[in-house]
């Protein structure tokens, strides 16, 4: 003020004094910049905010009546976690400087902080959705988790709580895991990027390392503590990873970019077991219960097939007995029409009719008997046969099975159907036995009585057959010979007598 | 030897492959998809599988080992040495 007063009496005194437009800005300058404090902190909007090429910003921070034109350096830009735009309310630091080749006062921002809530959530938000609108969160790029890891990465300090926290909680659930550490800074300076390169590092030499799923982690602290995983060098890393990753970053209440950008997330590091592994108890049930189910439904397979022989062998039998059936029927036709034929009408019939008839009837005896002979004897030998070979041949698959399953568990079941297969064996063959035997004496019956219908048995007692030598037919009456012609008559056996007709 | 290439096969699954082909197997031979002498060779498999199981299960060592990172240096150096 002092300065200011001196100033203006030195101009009264020299009235004549002509300024170049330097001096006056250079005036100015040094009369604004040594009146005001070196420092202000301003409030105010963000508007105009324009990032040059050369990488400081420059923008307006303006409230109801006024505007005061801010700049940036781009060395106190990259120090703001969150970015600036326009609308927002920030509490900015700096000093007021006199650009003089303009003639323009500036405020010179070197930190800003938004105004309401704290710079790293509003930094936080902000990422967050633009990572959304990158797509970085989609569930269509999350990957699967294995759902029995055997080798696990996890990516942590090698001196926090964490690493044991996450170590035990998977080591407690699944045992059979491997587990790879692979130390990383979680907090401070540059520990994002550690980690990116870790991610990236392990993807590249995964076909050596074989990991199957890593965990990214560390305990709880503050938002700064946990500022790594908010970082977006770290999400593009686990977004790239071809490993699926499962965040186990802080308390259950802290939600980090590094949390949305994973394939899966635990709430906390103690948790990551439970996401990354199966319960061991759980698993070994399983196996039990596949176990049950293989060997119960192998019972189940040879109980079926056991039936399935149980059932062949019954249509079996039934097609032997109705074979039998049908034979012994078409027998007993025949005996029967053979048996209206009788005897002496026979005798009455022509010599040729009689003999016809003779050779006819004889013929289809023969044929009938000759076949149901043959068809027996074929079934017979056949028919044992089949079953035989059929038996042999599931025993000797049961048997096979039997060697090969008795290193196993399941023997005393397998023994058990065996022994009743083998009965069921026997069993068959003896009814088929009985059967052909029953039916084989009972076609000797039919023969024999068949035997006892032959017209010509009636020779036997004591009947004959005369035919005129000369004209071949049977002699009924006496006109039927002349005297002195020779007779031929048939006895018993085919034996024939020739007479001469001496009177009639 | 089909049998022996047979089992070290199995030997060679992952835990997963192997209680997948498990319960494939047990699914199959249970909707009768298999015919009795092969759901014998197949009972047969999903036993080997299960031992299989169980001793992956058995080899728990509760270890942890440590990736190098001066490793990983080292390795990159070298793949990037025809450059």
């Amino acid at each position: 003020m002092g300065n200011f007063a001196l100033i203006i009496s030195s101009d009264m005194q020299n009235r004549a004094k002509i300024y170049t437009v330097s001096q006056v800005n250079s005036l100015i300058k040094e009369v604004l910049e040594n009146n005001l404090p070196s420092r202000l902190t301003v409030t105010g909007e963000v508007t105009n905010w324009t990032i040059a090429r050369s990488g400081h910003a420059y923008f307006d921070l303006k409230d109801e009546n006024a505007l005061l034109p801010c700049v940036c350096w781009r060395s106190s830009l990259s120090k703001i976690k969150f970015e600036p735009e326009n609308g927002l309310a920030v509490i900015a630091k700096g000093h007021i400087e006199v650009y003089s080749p303009h003639g323009k006062y500036q405020f010179y921002a070197d930190s800003m902080q938004p105004a309401g809530i704290g710079a790293l959530q509003l930094a936080f938000e902000q990422m967050v959705k633009r990572l959304r609108e990158q797509g970085l969160f989609d569930d269509a790029h999350k990957k699967p988790l294995p759902q029995y890891p055997q080798r696990i990465g996890i990516l942590t300090s090698e001196s926090g709580a964490a690493v044991h926290d996450i170590t035990d909680s998977i080591h407690n659930r699944w045992p059979p895991a491997r587990l790879f550490l692979y130390p990383v800074p979680v907090q401070g300076e540059g520990a994002a990027e550690q980690i990116a390169v870790a991610i990236r590092d392990i993807n590249k030499r995964n076909k050596e390392l074989k990991l199957d799923v890593l965990i990214v982690g560390r305990g709880g602290g503050s938002l700064e503590d946990l500022w790594a995983f908010n970082e977006e060098v770290l999400a593009r890393a686990i977004f790239d990873s071809k490993i699926p990753i499962i965040s186990a970053v802080g308390h259950e209440i802290d939600t980090t970019i590094a949390d949305l950008v994973a394939d899966a997330r635990a709430s906390t590091p103690t948790k990551a077991g439970v996401v990354a592994v199966p319960d061991m108890q759980e698993v070994l049930e399983n196996i039990e219960n596949l176990n049950k189910r293989l060997t119960s439904q192998l019972s189940f397979v040879l109980y079926s097939a056991e039936q399935q022989s149980d059932e062949l062998s019954i249509r079996l039998e039934n097609s032997v007995k109705h074979l039998l059936a049908d034979t012994r029927n078409r027998l007993y036709a025949v005996a029967e029409q053979i048996r209206k034929i009788e005897p002496h009408r026979l005798l009455a019939m022509k010599t040729v009719g009689l003999n016809n008839l003779h050779n006819r009837a004889d013929l289809l005896v023969r044929n009938i008997l000759n076949n149901s002979q043959k068809q027996l004897m074929g079934v017979e030998k056949q028919l044992p046969e089949m079953m035989k070979e059929m038996l042999i041949k599931k025993r000797w698959r049961m048997s096979l099975s039997f060697q090969k399953v008795m290193g196993i568990k399941p023997r005393q079941v397998i023994s058990q159907r065996i022994v009743e297969l083998s009965n069921l064996r026997n069993r068959t063959s003896l009814g088929i036995g009985v059967v052909l035997n029953k039916q084989r004496m009972r076609l000797t019956g039919i023969e024999n009585r068949l035997a006892g219908l032959n017209p010509k048995a009636v020779l036997k007692r004591g009947y004959s057959i005369t035919i005129n030598k000369k004209t071949g037919s049977l002699v009924r009456c006496p006109k039927d010979v002349q005297i002195g012609e020779l007779l031929n008559t048939e006895l018993a056996d085919e034996k024939y007598i020739e007479s001469k007709v001496t009177k009639k | 030897m089909a049998n022996t290439k047979k089992k070290d096969d199995i030997s060679k699954l992952s835990f997963e492959d192997a209680i997948k082909e498990l319960s494939s197997i047990v699914g199959k031979i249970e909707q009768g998809e298999i015919p009795l002498q092969d759901s014998l060779t197949q009972y047969e498999r999903g036993m080997a599988l299960i031992k299989h199981c169980q001793t992956i299960l058995k080899k728990a060592e509760m270890r942890i080992e440590k990736i190098s990172e001066s490793e990983a240096k080292t390795q990159q150096e070298t793949e990037d040495i025809p450059f």
